[in-house]
């Protein structure tokens, strides 16, 4: 579904050169959910901006669902993006002055639907995440972590290969996390491809695999099978120290 | 999708609304500041009779004296003396022809509870009428024979009729005018072409207010030594006692026009004029070196400087104000487009190019404009208002029309879309993974 090989990223100023990510290699598959870890400046972000098409990258190949990313101009990148991929952002980044409806419209609209299919596709999302009744509401009449569900509706209601979540429950209680988090793997269960960047190891335990990036390279695959998912999130380990455990 | 982005710019306009105000504030001005000028340049340059405008001649030769005479300065005068609007008349050029000069004095009403009227009006002949394309409210011009024996019939103006006889239809009765009893051959329509080109400078009042109140035939006005009330123009000129003296001097006051067909007729007309001075040379006259020329109605009304420089710079001034304008709105909308950089990054990360965004933030700006649009409308009354209160004759033009209505939109919006060009580009081409991460 998403797939990088040897990929690179270099930011140049006239002083100097930083290789973002160098030699980068995943293969993410359909249905997979993936986390994402490791610490400040390994290229955690180049990477999601990358696999979100939001950034070109420097040499290598990406490959969406089959489609080779690296010829595509800005108007061929914006389709693919606006088909392939749902984003959910740490700071859900709703557009204010929109109220729900409108928000969870905005892929749409770009997509070309007409309007009686977006209207189902719209209240089937709000539905999916529990706001149905708040569509007319705007986003500061909503708590973080409605307004966090109100960002998965929208990047629901555009039925995406692979939902980009951007440490989507950093701003939210734990209560809300867990919540939200559950959300996540409901979308994943029904087939959702879903790549995740979090810090929190209790999250990461609990996804199928756990890619960790130190230096702009992947230094851990963990893969781990369904069945010791459940009891390494209970444990709350650390996705590091986790990793070790099974590899050991 | 226009629709969509329509929606959303409407809703931008209440978002900061000290900004949006100013915006549209600033705009407005602007617009209503050229409009207003341009409306009075553009009603004051108009065609007073298109149809027929580039058909209709004003003779000019230079029958000033040598004395005194620079060669290649343009000539002073602009009407014609007497005898040469007696030999134009008698010319038989082009299709028709007519001579006019202002004639005023007073109507002595017959019935006792009516005050004696003052009237101003023009001595000319029967073809004015259709040259002009005067229309009759009742009856018609005077025959051609009443001007061949300068009879005394009149044409009144219908405010005039009204003044006098109401409602009805005064055609064949007699009123006693310039101290003469006069019988109505016609009732003129209101007719007050602007500007009044036909003898812009035969009024008091100027050149685009008033309207004749009678008309007498020219040989009638002649006949009855009646003198021309405006601008006559005599130089070094030897002029004999009385009103004989007066006809037979140099001096200019009749306005003279023929009507031709085509531009040959123009041609035979200009012939006619050169075949002319040539046998006045002839008999001393026309000595000045200053070519035979016509002009038809805009030519006229240009070489008359009917419309001022400082008209003319007035709009030009106008305009720059707006381009001040247009400066200090791009600054405002930069401002303004600064803090949607969020908005740019999640609706590029959702699926927005490049070309959308850009399109999304024009139609925000044209909407801006038409809400400029809509209060320069506004201040355009409020300003051509000010600018009636200057004269008279501003205020007979300061009026809107459609094409000024719609050209105060198009100009707001035009204005907005222009000044948007910058800061909608640079919204657009923002890097949305900065944005997003910047939240």
């Amino acid at each position: 579904m998403l797939k990088m090989k040897n990929l690179s990223k270099v930011y140049r100023t006239h002083m100097i050169e930083t290789h973002a990510l160098r030699g980068f290699e995943i293969d993410v598959k359909q249905g997979e959910f993936v986390t994402v870890t490791g610490p400040s400046g390994s290229g955690k972000t180049s990477f999601l901006n990358i696999a979100g098409l939001l950034e070109e990258f420097s040499g290598g190949e990406y490959f969406l669902d089959g489609v080779d990313v690296s010829g595509l101009n800005d108007a061929g990148r914006s389709k693919l993006r606006n088909e392939k991929l749902g984003f959910i952002f740490q700071g859900f980044n709703l557009i204010p002055d929109l109220n729900l409806f409108d928000n969870v419209d905005v892929p749409l609209r770009y997509r070309g639907l007409n309007a009686a299919e977006r209207k189902t596709r719209i209240e089937q999302a709000l539905g999916q995440v529990g706001l149905a009744s708040r569509a007319k509401h705007y986003p500061a009449e909503l708590s973080g972590g409605q307004q966090q569900r109100v960002a998965i509706a929208r990047a629901l209601a555009g039925q995406p290969k692979v939902l980009l979540a951007d440490e989507p429950t950093g701003n939210l209680d734990s209560q809300m996390a867990r919540s939200v988090m559950e959300l996540l793997e409901e979308i994943n269960a029904k087939g959702t491809t879903i790549l995740m960047v979090t810090h929190d190891p209790e999250l990461a335990v609990r996804t199928q695999r756990n890619v960790h990036i130190i230096d702009g390279q992947v230094s851990d695959l963990v893969r781990k099978p369904p069945s010791l998912l459940a009891s390494q999130a209970s444990h709350g380990a650390g996705v590091a120290h986790a990793a070790h455990a099974i590899n050991a | 999708m226009f629709s969509y982005y329509f929606k959303l710019g409407l809703n931008s306009l209440k978002r900061n609304p000290i900004l949006t105000t100013l915006m549209v504030l600033t705009l407005a001005v602007g617009v209503a500041a050229s409009i207003s000028t341009l409306t009075i340049l553009t009603a004051m340059m108009s065609d007073p009779i298109p149809e027929k405008s580039r058909n209709l001649l004003v003779p000019l030769i230079d029958n000033g004296p040598v004395l005194g005479y620079e060669a290649g300065k343009p000539q002073e005068q602009s009407h014609l003396p007497y005898r040469d609007a007696v030999a134009f008349l008698n010319s038989k050029q082009g299709v028709r022809r007519t001579a006019v000069y202002t004639v005023t004095g007073a109507i002595e009403p017959t019935q006792p509870n009516l005050p004696v009227t003052s009237v101003a009006g023009s001595a000319t002949t029967a073809d004015f009428f259709a040259m002009f394309n005067v229309p009759f409210l009742f009856g018609g011009t005077w025959r051609v024979e009443d001007d061949a024996n300068a009879a005394n019939v009149v044409v009144i103006s219908k405010t005039i009729s009204e003044k006098l006889f109401g409602k009805d239809n005064p055609v064949g009765k007699r009123i006693k005018l310039f101290g003469g009893e006069y019988q109505i051959a016609g009732v003129a329509n209101t007719w007050q072409p602007s500007p009044r080109f036909v003898n812009v400078f035969n009024n008091q009042s100027g050149a685009y207010v008033g309207e004749e109140d009678v008309f007498i035939p020219f040989a009638n006005a002649i006949a009855n030594k009646k003198n021309h009330d405006g601008s006559t123009w005599c130089m070094g000129d030897k002029m004999g006692p009385g009103f004989q003296g007066m006809l037979d001097s140099e001096c200019t006051w009749i306005q003279f026009w023929f009507e031709v067909e085509n531009a040959a007729g123009r041609t035979a007309v200009l012939d006619y004029l050169r075949g002319f001075t040539a046998e006045q040379r002839k008999l001393g006259r026309y000595l000045r070196a200053n070519k035979d020329q016509v002009f038809d109605v805009m030519e006229w009304m240009s070489h008359r400087g009917v419309v001022s420089n400082d008209r003319k710079l007035s709009v030009w001034l106008a305009f720059g104000f707006l381009l001040l304008c247009l400066v200090n709105t791009i600054g405002l909308l930069l401002a303004k487009f600064s803090t949607r950089g969020s908005e740019v990054g999640v609706r590029r990360a959702l699926g927005a190019s490049r070309g959308q965004i850009f399109t999304q933030f024009f139609v925000e700006t044209a909407v801006l404009g038409l809400a400029g649009g809509l209060l320069g409308l506004m201040l355009t009354f409020g300003g051509l208002w000010l600018l009636s209160q200057q004269s008279l004759q501003i205020a007979a033009v300061a009026r809107i029309d459609w094409l000024m209505f719609f050209a105060t939109f198009a100009l707001a919006v035009g204005a907005s879309l222009v000044a948007g060009i910058w800061p909608t580009w640079r919204a657009c081409t923002v890097s949305p993974a900065v944005e997003l991460k910047s939240q």
